[in-house]
């Protein structure tokens, strides 16, 4: 008899190990998918090469930086803004190789220091790729205005692009003037992308 | 049954440990991120990287805030679905994430230190 009790506690405590794990199993497996996808592509930034497409010139005392790129065996393209290309100071971002701008002809990232209202922000700058078709990009500004971006073709294993980097100027972020949107056009002027961006979003 | 008791703590006590010392701490996970929902760890002098992972690309900002000035440091805004930035200041500061459009899918913002 005290056997059966015995056999049946260990049958219970057994059924209920398994069904906890099961429980945290399903948990796990529904976070588990996209922690893993980020873990495995920051240990693919780690190991691959950068490549520098584009420069950030030097300007009102800051020094020149670089536009970075990295196409990981994960299936993405990277764009950093560094100061060189083995630099832990960089920042950017990813995404998918077979879609590297979003649904767009342009990405890019706006990085800066300071902030985050505008008048405070000591340095501020763009980094970014665009489709091969792409002639030219400009900065649309919170005042109406664009400023014109220096682009230099980039070939890379999945394709042939085009880079871009782009040092805000101080008197603008001293007078409020800021980024709205990065603009692509064709050669025929038509504007094929548009990003929206900002500081202090 | 003590000793299955005992196991089981042991091994809670492993996993927990092996969390902690990876040094990474996810501070905002959400599978719907209305515009402007931000997310913050707490101060520390030791974070020194953070991470935006994104399942589906939306406008967001990335940022360090140090605890003396509020001030941000190293920000990046951007669309892309893996966003990366970095402070190397011995500073107190906190990681901040923020969603700058709406985001209806899973992301999270994670700490490095």
């Amino acid at each position: 008899m005290v056997r059966i009790v015995k056999a049946r506690r260990w049958i219970v405590l057994l059924a209920t190990l398994v069904a906890a794990g099961a429980l945290v199993g399903a948990v796990v497996a529904g976070q588990r998918g996209p922690q893993q996808q980020q873990h495995d592509i920051a240990a693919a930034i780690e190991r691959s090469a950068m490549i520098k497409v584009a420069d950030i010139a030097g300007s009102d005392g800051l020094a020149a930086r670089g536009v970075y790129v990295q196409e990981l065996d994960t299936g993405h393209l990277c764009v950093w803004d560094a100061s060189f290309a083995a630099s832990r100071s960089r920042g950017g971002g990813c995404n998918a190789i077979d879609d590297p701008f979003n649904g767009r002809a342009v990405s890019a990232s706006l990085s800066y220091d300071g902030g985050p209202g505008i008048a405070s922000v000591r340095d501020a700058r763009l980094s970014g790729l665009a489709a091969g078709n792409v002639a030219r990009v400009a900065v649309l500004m919170s005042d109406g205005s664009e400023r014109m971006v220096k682009l230099k073709k980039a070939s890379l294993d999945s394709g042939d692009f085009v880079a871009f980097g782009y040092r805000l100027k101080k008197a603008d972020l001293k007078r409020g003037i800021g980024p709205t949107a990065i603009v692509a056009f064709d050669a025929g002027e038509v504007e094929i992308g548009r990003q929206p961006t900002g500081i202090g979003g | 049954m003590r000793r299955l008791t005992l196991a089981a703590v042991i091994v809670t006590c492993l996993v927990l440990g092996a969390t902690a010392a990876a040094g990474t701490t996810t501070y905002a996970g959400n599978s719907y991120w209305p515009a402007g929902q931000p997310g913050a760890t707490w101060f520390s002098p030791s974070w020194f990287q953070n991470v935006f992972y994104k399942t589906s690309s939306f406008d967001t900002t990335l940022t360090f805030i140090d605890a003396q000035t509020y001030r941000w440091h190293s920000t990046v805004r951007g669309w892309g679905t893996y966003q990366e930035t970095h402070w190397l200041s011995s500073e107190n500061k906190k990681a901040h994430c923020h969603a700058n459009t709406t985001g209806s899918s899973w992301a999270a913002c994670t700490a490095y230190n």
